[in-house]
């Protein structure tokens, strides 16, 4: 969520740090979404190794996870979209959504963000979910934040989501 | 090869052994000891002409496999893969390697990534094999069409695979493009043309044989490469679609002076395994396809046969318990070089499988089987053309894993 015309005011935020965890072969969370210049650590809870890569242009990078050694987080400097994968496990996705936004959020399961304390005026809300099928600009919302109401914006999608299974049990030494 | 078996083994020991202080090597490793009661002829392994991998004369307590599967970390896109084998059967070599390679998987910088292996390893054709050492996940017994595959073939040689990971580019799935090319497997198709399908969990090894007297297969004897060419298709997590031609590209009328021919073996591969929910697995397989041994100018003295063999599996996975129904069809049509009744197999199989996790290491599987079939050769040693077998086996299995 950003505001429709920038103000100095809201300035850059300090540097963050975020975790992308790995368990039970899959990525933890399954979206996180940070600002620019987010330090992502990305420990190792499996019993088994991960190599963590990623080919996006927002950044591309190569992250070998042994059990028991330790690496440095990923910097994200970049705004965009940043799909992670393993070159071991095929079946793993995950998603790093690194945004200039000053305002942001990850939706609860009921599909619901709350942001409090924003400074009143104009904003522009853009929604993003690998589920969601919906064209982009048709999810851009712009709302006015006023001091005393609560204010509200929902979206409606007009295509289902797309499909997504439950994890399947898979032992981590099964082959495809 | 045989002498190259134990350099090997001695090497892959060693390596073993230094890689275990350095942390970069896992192993996958099973003992399988099995309760057996058969209603079956005396089985293939034997010297029979039954189906089944054990006969009324091994009833009772019996090894069913042992196998320790390792894999080495080189470097980060560099591992090395072995597989050793014990099945306390006649093979000459009561330990032997069934599968050694190096796989090299550079990090994909695009949305192509492709690999390439390099060694002795099984086709990418089995949508059941896909524990470690190739064991079927499903239930004991792999079908008539995957028992052949882990018989008579082994790609020795190199196999590059370009993957276009479509999923992380926003599409629906991966396509992928294998082709390989080999040697040491001019031998293939002898078994099947003996005594036509069966359906067995007993693999060849590289340097052992298969029977009596033992056929081995992987033999270079006309050095001329085959090949193989797929493709495949997998949506999410939840469907794999396979096809592969495969051609050994034997000169048929090859022998050695030991009297080994080559075989020239051809066939197409389909498959699909289908996971539509956590608990659900559908899997189906078709191949088809010819061998041929003897040299062309004999006309009609040249052997030729073609075969085909399907089956549709379904199997329900739930808490530590895993229930799985197949049915297989298959069958062999000799089309010339005719000695005696043609080698015309035709059968059906029904597999029923239980298996039950008792906790990380033990597991208890039964599996009941029955092959109706019928191969006129049969006659020629006194047996009715038809087989009506059965087999039970109970197993009690043990599996560890070590390292990262």
């Amino acid at each position: 969520m950003a505001p429709v015309e920038p103000r100095a005011t809201l300035g850059a935020p300090a540097p963050a740090t975020a975790v992308m965890d790995q368990r039970n072969l899959a990525f933890v969370p399954r979206v996180l979404v940070v600002a620019v210049g987010t330090s992502v650590e990305f420990p190792n809870n499996d019993s088994v190794s991960h190599q963590v890569y990623s080919f996006s242009p927002a950044k591309k990078f190569q992250l070998p996870l042994y059990k028991g050694a330790r690496h440095p987080p990923v910097t994200f400097d970049q705004e965009g979209l940043v799909v992670l994968g393993c070159n071991i496990h095929d079946g793993m996705a995950g998603y790093i959504y690194v945004t200039a936004a000053p305002f942001f959020g990850t939706t609860d399961a009921t599909g619901t963000l709350r942001l409090t304390d924003l400074p009143i005026g104009d904003y522009r809300i853009t929604l993003w979910s690998p589920l969601i099928a919906d064209p982009p600009p048709s999810l851009i919302r712009t709302v006015h934040v006023d001091a005393q109401e609560v204010t509200t914006s929902r979206v409606q999608l007009a295509r289902d989501l797309r499909a997504r299974p439950e994890p399947r049990p898979r032992r981590s030494d099964w082959e495809y | 090869m045989r002498a190259w078996g134990h350099v090997i083994c001695m090497i892959a020991c060693l390596w073993a052994g230094l890689a275990m202080a350095e942390d970069q090597l896992n192993v996958d490793g099973e003992l399988d000891l099995r309760w057996v009661h058969s209603n079956s002829e005396l089985s293939f392994l034997d010297g029979g002409l039954g189906t089944l991998r054990f006969d009324p004369d091994r009833d009772g307590l019996q090894l069913g496999r042992a196998f320790v599967a390792s894999r080495l970390r080189v470097t980060d896109i560099v591992t090395v893969h072995a597989v050793v084998d014990a099945y306390d059967d006649h093979d000459r070599n009561p330990v032997d390697l069934s599968e050694l390679w190096a796989e090299v998987r550079p990090f994909p910088t695009s949305a192509i990534r492709w690999r390439v292996r390099l060694g002795a390893f099984f086709m990418p054709v089995s949508l059941e094999n896909r524990g470690p050492g190739w064991s079927d996940v499903y239930s004991i017994t792999p079908s008539a069409l995957n028992s052949w595959l882990g018989e008579e073939f082994r790609t020795i040689g190199a196999e590059f695979e370009a993957r276009w990971l479509g999923a992380s580019s926003g599409y629906l799935g991966d396509l992928a493009l294998v082709a390989a090319a080999y040697g040491w497997n001019d031998p293939a198709g002898a078994l099947l043309a003996d005594g036509g399908f069966s359906l067995t969990d007993r693999a060849s090894t590289l340097f052992g044989g298969l029977g009596r007297p033992p056929i081995e297969f992987y033999h270079e004897i006309d050095r001329k490469p085959g090949y193989y060419g797929g493709l495949s298709w997998r949506h999410h997590d939840w469907l794999e679609i396979r096809a592969l031609r495969y051609d050994n590209h034997a000169d048929p009328g090859a022998a050695t002076a030991a009297g080994g021919n080559a075989w020239r073996t051809r066939f197409s591969s389909f498959g699909a395994r289908l996971e539509p929910t956590a608990h659900w697995t559908f899997i189906t397989q078709y191949l088809d396809g010819d061998t041929a041994v003897g040299p062309d100018s004999a006309g009609y003295d040249q052997f030729r046969m073609t075969y085909h063999a399907a089956f549709g599996l379904a199997s329900l996975n739930w808490s530590r318990e895993r229930l799985t129904l197949r049915f297989d069809e298959f069958g062999t049509h000799q089309s010339s070089g005719f000695y005696g009744p043609p080698n015309n197999e035709s059968g059906h199989a029904w597999t029923v499988g239980w298996m039950h996790d008792l906790g990380d290491h033990w597991q208890l599987a039964a599996e009941w089987i029955r092959v109706a079939s019928t191969f006129p050769p049969r006659a020629e040693y006194g047996e009715p053309p038809a087989f009506l077998e059965s087999q039970t086996q109970l197993a009690i299995r043990y599996r560890f894993h070590l390292g990262v």
